[in-house]
């Protein structure tokens, strides 16, 4: 097979190839809506695959969803909307202004300095905690502190060794994305119950969560909305400059309007992703900000066998998405992501 | 490139939050790991250097853990990788009805796991599922999908391949397109047959890519829990147990802090010598297409 147009028996070969995986990608999604339909009787029957022939559909696993007597879904859907759509809006906006940055001006990162935050870093916790007996919380947020201003202040110094450029930073940025996020996630939960200790909860709230998704699509943003940046004609920018218009404006009036498809396409693929996400949920929530994917898990150890309940409660989580892949798959037709996706 | 103090302003904030909740938890939890360290019952933290390591390393269910996590991720990759290598051939071929597959194909990718996970279990289900529904008439009926070893992770593996040859689809896709067309009319010029077509030309030309993406997957799919979670819960036993899903029974239901920590600072090596091993396997492949 080569990369172009196929012939003859090839192209009934390679339409036949599609035609199945297409059956096998879409049979379990037309399962699961014919299955919310049914009744307890028809599920327990055994398959039936044809509403109407098969079996007398009903609404009956949607009311009893919408009741609320099989776990509060509005309020942790209304939850999982909340945290979704305020984490990618967050993570997109910044995430953009630091690709941005990363693509139009030079940074430089000693390498010295980026060692010397994490030694002061861990040494200052070690210090806080083991020698002046703070709690953890604290010693942590002074290390950190410390940490931060020595090393912002260090790369000032002609210290020896390499320095780091923009594609390093973009890297460490990207790599944020290879750490096992139960690492993180268990680190979290337990440096958010510290802070509960110390008065200021962050497990199960709206800020804990939301934090702690932006900064985990942050990698992802930042890797997009490079691609988005770097194809922009430098041109327009160079023209505006000419004219004083000041940085941040440039940013604001003409860099985010040329940009606005990807930052809508990066938008989306972030929500997806915390839409989606199960591990940081099921770590750092209890119950009041639990989102859509621990509650749809819930019903599994819950109501077993209950397929028709079970069905309906994965489709709530499920609409909204295939919803957005419409609008994605309308924006990858006119080429938009092609060049981030490369 | 120009200078401008604004950078600072656009940087600082990304940089700060990931900083912040990314970075500093792992000191957090490194320090943790060399201590005796349990919330329930409450022991007060003491130093015991690298004992939760050392009995980590010697416990069997850590190494079934690996072997576990390892053969769905190695497995599963090489599967989305063959088929949808296929797919992107076949859709940049321009196959009838591309943009309704296009569609279709992109669906899985975007439904959390831990749906896909619900409705596998659907289809898995020993007696009223529509697999079985299909076995019964092929002649094997009631197989254990979920409840025996071999079964329960082939099943895993499937639904892994299901969610996520989609996006290796995607991404080759996005690759075929940018090869350049008069390579291959200089090879049909030669009458080079469509086979030797590919791996002479698409084959190497997309290494690069394909190297990335199966990276991106074996990566994300070392990560993987929810799927395994809801299907399994690890079970039969432990023998479909995960290192994620070992490191949250343990953290989350012994909160046996110190161990989990040391877990996970041996799942990021591990991750981390994959990593690395592949890079090293496959640099030589790269620079010799280059």
């Amino acid at each position: 097979m080569s990369a172009r147009g196929l012939k003859g028996g090839g192209r009934l070969l390679a339409f036949a190839g599609c035609l199945i995986w297409f059956v096998l990608t879409m049979f379990p999604l037309y399962w699961i809506v014919i299955t919310s339909f049914k009744t307890p009787v028809s599920v327990v029957d055994g398959p039936t695959y044809l509403p109407f022939i098969d079996f007398e559909p009903t609404l009956n696993a949607w009311r009893d969803l919408f009741s609320g007597n099989r776990g509060q879904f509005s309020s942790t859907f209304l939850a999982s909307s909340l945290i979704g759509v305020t984490a990618a809006v967050i993570a997109t906006a910044i995430g953009a202004m630091a690709a941005y940055a990363l693509v139009r001006f030079p940074f430089r990162v000693r390498l010295g300095s980026a060692i010397l935050f994490f030694v002061v870093a861990l040494g200052g916790y070690l210090a806080g905690t083991l020698w002046f007996g703070l709690p953890r919380a604290p010693a942590m947020l002074d290390a950190f502190a410390a940490a931060l201003l020595l090393s912002v202040l260090a790369n000032r110094l002609p210290l020896p060794g390499p320095v780091l450029g923009n594609d390093d930073i973009v890297f460490w940025f990207v790599s944020q994305r290879m750490f096992p996020p139960i690492v993180a996630a268990f680190a979290l939960f337990l440096m958010y119950t510290e802070f509960g200790r110390m008065g200021f909860k962050m497990v199960d709230t709206y800020l804990g969560l939301t934090l702690a998704y932006v900064a985990f699509s942050l990698p992802i943003v930042v890797w997009l909305m490079r691609d988005f940046f770097a194809a922009l004609p430098i041109e327009v920018e160079e023209a505006a400059m000419v004219d004083n218009v000041p940085s941040w404006r440039i940013f604001t009036d003409i860099v985010v309007p040329m940009t606005m498809p990807g930052l809508i396409a990066t938008f989306m693929i972030t929500l997806a992703f915390v839409w989606n996400e199960f591990l940081f949920a099921l770590f750092l929530t209890t119950s009041k900000w639990q989102t859509l994917p621990i509650l749809v898990a819930g019903q599994n150890s819950q109501r077993g066998d209950e397929w028709w309940a079970i069905s309906a409660a994965a489709l709530i989580a499920i609409i909204p998405m295939m919803v957005m892949a419409a609008l994605l798959s309308r924006l990858m037709r006119s080429g938009l992501l092609l060049g981030a996706i490369k | 490139m120009r200078n401008d103090p604004i950078k600072y302003f656009f940087i600082w904030p990304a940089l700060l939050v990931v900083l912040g909740v990314s970075i500093f938890p792992l000191i957090y939890s490194l320090t943790t790991s060399f201590m005796s360290f349990r919330l329930v019952p409450p022991t007060p933290s003491r130093f015991v250097g690298i004992d939760n390591y050392t009995s980590l390393l010697q416990n069997p269910r850590f190494w079934n853990a690996i072997g576990t996590t390892s053969l769905i991720a190695f497995l599963s990759v090489a599967l989305q990788y063959v088929i949808g290598f296929t797919m992107a051939l076949a859709l940049n071929a321009r196959v009838p009805g591309e943009k309704l597959f296009r569609v279709g194909f992109l669906l899985p990718m975007l439904i959390a796991p831990v749906a896909v996970a619900l409705i596998a279990r659907q289809m898995f289900n020993p007696t009223m599922g529509p697999l079985n529904h299909l076995m019964t008439r092929l002649g094997f009926p009631n197989l254990p999908y979920l409840t025996e070893t071999p079964w329960a992770l082939g099943a895993i593996i499937a639904v892994e391949v299901w969610q996520w040859t989609p996006f290796v689809v995607l991404m080759l896709l996005a690759g075929l397109q940018t090869l350049p067309h008069d390579v291959y009319e200089a090879a049909d010029i030669e009458n080079a047959t469509p086979w030797q077509q590919f791996w002479g030309i698409t084959f190497p030309m997309m290494l690069p890519v394909s190297v990335a993406v199966v990276f991106v997957r074996i990566i994300e799919s070392y990560k993987i829990i929810d799927t395994v979670f809801v299907m399994t819960g690890g079970g039969p036993g432990v023998s479909t147990e995960t290192l994620t899903l070992f490191a949250y029974q343990e953290g989350f239901k012994k909160f046996n802090l110190g161990y989990t920590s040391a877990l996970s600072f041996l799942f990021l090596i591990v991750i981390t010598v994959i990593g690395v091993v592949y890079l090293a396997i496959l640099k030589p492949y790269l620079e010799k297409y280059r």
